[in-house]
Parts: structure tokens; sequence; C-alpha cells
């Protein structure tokens, strides 16, 4: 086989920052050099995430292309970089319509603490929904199968996600699950929640800059989605409001508010998360870089390991022959 | 400073010092016990490379020569492993059926013979599938030819 040769590779990478810079300021193109050749190695293990860049580099606020990860180890699925913020969505205790709370009490999530566990006792400043975990086969998260998480959960994963702005719309590809989510900017009306017939698993959504923050409105989101890992509801009227600002070279702050009049008495906010920047080439298998593939599938693989392990783990019985 | 106001804060503050304990509350780890883990020579009979975590099945033999068939789980997910260098040819040329390896097994809360797998070495005592959370040294080169395996 034939390696490609670095200075092709280089100059390849260089064309393709020099094109945005075409649309960006002076201070765009110092950083997209900077993208086509991150530091080496001593620079990482920053604190808490792979710092691959020097945050303090110039940057262009509206610029936000590119990989971003709350990741603390930039990929891998695992824990979240210490300034991210955890993967709930809130601190805050939700206040819940009667709908809301029997949609809450209907999730039964796997992460958190064990529910009625001296752990989960021992920590009432929690809302309960943070503390009443089960093991997968007794649960019903919807990630156990692999569904799309669908947002704000999707946001919240802590793998990375690549923002590619095109000039009428933000794609979000997801690693996680190798979701695509589109952010309409080309001006069209975001629909309210009771005109939308059929709801998507990653939502209708609309983005607009206000100042250098892009604020993201989005509805007609599929209720048998879940707000985060530990099963709070939102109906098909959830409006969620996204907002992102890049606050420094290689890091996105991210505030969120969740309005559902039909399980939330009042909106329910966010706690601020952060995700950093890492290069393309950060990512690596086979020699090739870029975000991996990160499929549950095909999806009876995922049947299978239920079936084989999961299962029995948390019933206790034997594993069951397969379906077919 | 109201009750809830109070607990709130104490519960940002027991988050942030805590961040390593998200991990101690992953959705694979309600089901399994660590407390209880044990450790045994097993020999490989099949292993998945798969999402959303790979599984490992193996046998055990106990004394009186019966075999018993276990499987488990792995806490890592495929990208974690390619992360730390254990791509899936890798991966499954280290554990092909009839390897032996001794395991550490986190046995479910519910009983059963599946469990969480905690460690696994080879005879020679190298641990394989090792997730220690950092990334490899990046290689800007593109090689079109398969990365070397790491030692």
């Amino acid at each position: 086989m034939t390696r490609m040769p670095r200075a092709r590779h280089v100059a390849a990478v260089v064309a393709a920052a020099a094109s945005r810079a075409v649309v960006v300021a002076l201070a765009a193109i110092v950083a997209a050099g900077a993208v086509a050749q991150p530091p080496p190695n001593a620079a990482r293990g920053g604190p808490g995430y792979p710092k691959v860049y020097d945050p303090n580099m110039p940057f262009e606020p509206k610029d936000i292309a590119g990989i971003w990860t709350p990741n603390g180890a930039g990929y891998g699925g695992g824990g979240r970089c210490r300034d991210c913020g955890d993967r709930g969505f809130s601190l805050e205790f939700p206040e819940l319509t009667a709908a809301g709370k029997a949609a809450f009490d209907a999730n039964i999530p796997s992460y958190g603490r064990a529910k009625d566990s001296d752990d989960a006792k021992a920590h009432p400043e929690e809302h309960i929904g943070r503390r009443r975990a089960q093991a997968p086969a007794l649960g019903n998260d919807p990630y156990q199968s692999c569904n799309p998480m669908g947002m704000p959960r999707a946001i919240l994963y802590p793998d990375p996600v690549e923002f590619l702005v095109l000039n009428d719309r933000i794609l979000q590809h997801f690693e996680w699950g190798y979701g695509l989510r589109t952010i309409w900017m080309d001006g069209r009306r975001l629909p309210k929640p009771e005109e939308i017939d059929l709801p998507r698993w990653w939502g209708y959504a609309v983005g607009r800059w206000d100042g250098n923050t892009l604020v993201v409105t989005s509805t007609g989101h599929d209720s048998r989605t879940w707000v985060d890992h530990f099963g709070y509801p939102h109906s098909d009227q959830m409006v969620l409001e996204e907002r992102y600002t890049r606050i420094n070279y290689d890091t996105i702050e991210l505030k969120m508010v969740l309005t559902d009049p039909e399980y939330y008495a009042k909106p329910w906010v966010a706690q601020t998360k952060r995700m950093h920047l890492i290069p393309q080439t950060f990512i690596q298998s086979s020699g090739w870089s870029g975000l991996l593939e990160d499929l549950c599938a095909p999806a009876d693989e995922v049947d299978t390991f239920n079936r084989l392990i999961r299962d029995p783990a948390g019933t206790g019985k034997p594993a069951a022959p397969p379906k077919r | 400073m109201n009750r809830r106001t109070l607990l709130r804060g104490l519960s940002s503050i027991a988050l942030l010092a805590s961040a390593s304990a998200a991990l101690a509350h992953h959705g694979t780890l309600i089901a399994y016990d660590r407390t209880k883990a044990w450790t045994r020579d097993a020999t490989v009979t099949g292993f998945h490379f798969a999402n959303p975590h790979p599984q490992l099945f193996f046998d055990l033999k106990n004394a009186d020569g019966t075999v018993e068939h276990w499987g488990a789980e792995l806490l890592p997910n495929p990208a974690a492993l390619i992360r730390n260098g254990w791509t899936r040819a890798r991966s499954e040329q280290a554990l092909k059926p009839g390897t032996p390896v001794t395991v550490t097994i986190a046995p479910p809360r519910a009983g059963g013979m599946v469990g969480l797998l905690m460690k696994i070495t080879d005879k020679d005592g190298t641990e394989l599938l090792k997730d220690d959370g950092v990334p490899p040294p990046p290689d800007n080169s593109l090689s079109a030819e398969p990365q070397p395996a790491k030692p």
C-alpha cells in the first residue's frame, strides 16, 4: 500500500482551511492553520479535557464549524470533562405537571443512583430523577435498544458532535449513533407545536444569531425520546431553546431552556454545558481520521447483547433463545 | 438562603467533588455488584466487538470437571477500545476462541452466569482491552496502511 504523502495531506487541509477563510475574519485564518497542524501530544492532558489548542488563540466567534466534544478523553463514551457539566439536563428540581409526573413515573432509567439503595437515600439533595436507576433489563430506556437519543439528550452524551456549516443550515453530526440534526438558518418560521402532524426523532429546528450567540429553537420532538438519561420526559409540545456561544478558541458554552406546558409547570433551565474543539485528526481508526461511525448496527446485534447478557443480568433468568 | 437553595448548593459541590463518580453510575454498572468481583482462569469461547458494549464469552472449568458457560459485557464501548489502540482486529486476535485468559468478573445482583468484565489478562499476564481513559497520540500522517498495534 502507498502512504499518502504528508505534503499532499497538509496541502489538502490547508486548502480546505483557506476556503473557509474567505468568509471569516483574518483571525480565523490563523485559527484554521492551527486546525491543519494540531500540536504534538505534549499539549494533551489539560484540565479535564484533551487540550489540543491554546484557548487564548484569536478566534472568530461566529465560526463554530468543527468537532466539539464534552468527553474527558475526547471520544469513546465514559465521562464528560470536568468543566463540561454532567450528563443530566439540569441540577434544578423540575416542576412537573400531573401529566408530566405520570410520564416521569413511566420512564425507568438505568442511569443515576440505584433505586432504593443506601447511596440513593444518602443524597436527598438530588432530585429523585437522579436516584431511581434500575438494571437495564428492568428499565425502559429507549437508548437500551440504541434508538435515536434526540434532543437535548444527544448533546448531553459524552461523545463528539461535528458542526457542519452550510449557507442555509447548520448540521450537527453526532458521533454516537452517527445521527444528523438539521438547524435551518434560512429564516423559515418554526411551526407551533400544535401545527406539527408528525414529530421527528431529531425535532424541527431553526437558528439565528443573537450577537455572537447562535440561538436554536426547536419543537416537534418525538415524545418517545428522553430529556436526559435520568428519564425526564418531554411531550411533543416541548420547545427547546439552545444558546451556543464560542467563549474562547476551543470552548463552546451551551445554555438551554426547556418549555413544555404539558409536562412542566414552568420552563426548566439547564445546567450550563461546555464542549471543546478537537481536530478531526484526533479521532483515528484504521489510519482514517474523523468521526467514528459509532452505530449499533445491525440491530439484531443489540438484541443479541440484551438477550445474552443484559436481560439475564437484570432478571437472573437464563438467556432467552433467539426470536426468529 | 432557603433550604432548597442550600441543598442545591450542596448538590453542586458534591457533583463537582465527585466528577469521577459519574462513571460509577453508568447504566451498565447498576446491574452488577463490583464489591463481589472474583477472578478465575477461563477459556475464551467468543468475542463480539460491537456496540453498545462488546461482549466476551468464556468457559470456567470447575474442580469436579464440570464446565460453566459464561458471558460478560465490557464497560468500554468499541470507540473507547479504539481510542486505546484496541482495534477490532487486535482485540479479536487476542481473544480467539480457545485462548486461555484470566478474568475478573463483577457478578449480576440478580444472579446467573453473566457479568461485567472488570479485567482480563492473557497467560503472560498482559492486560487486554485495557481502557485507561487516555487517548493515543495523534497520527497526522493519514496513512492508508493499518496502524501498527500498540504495545
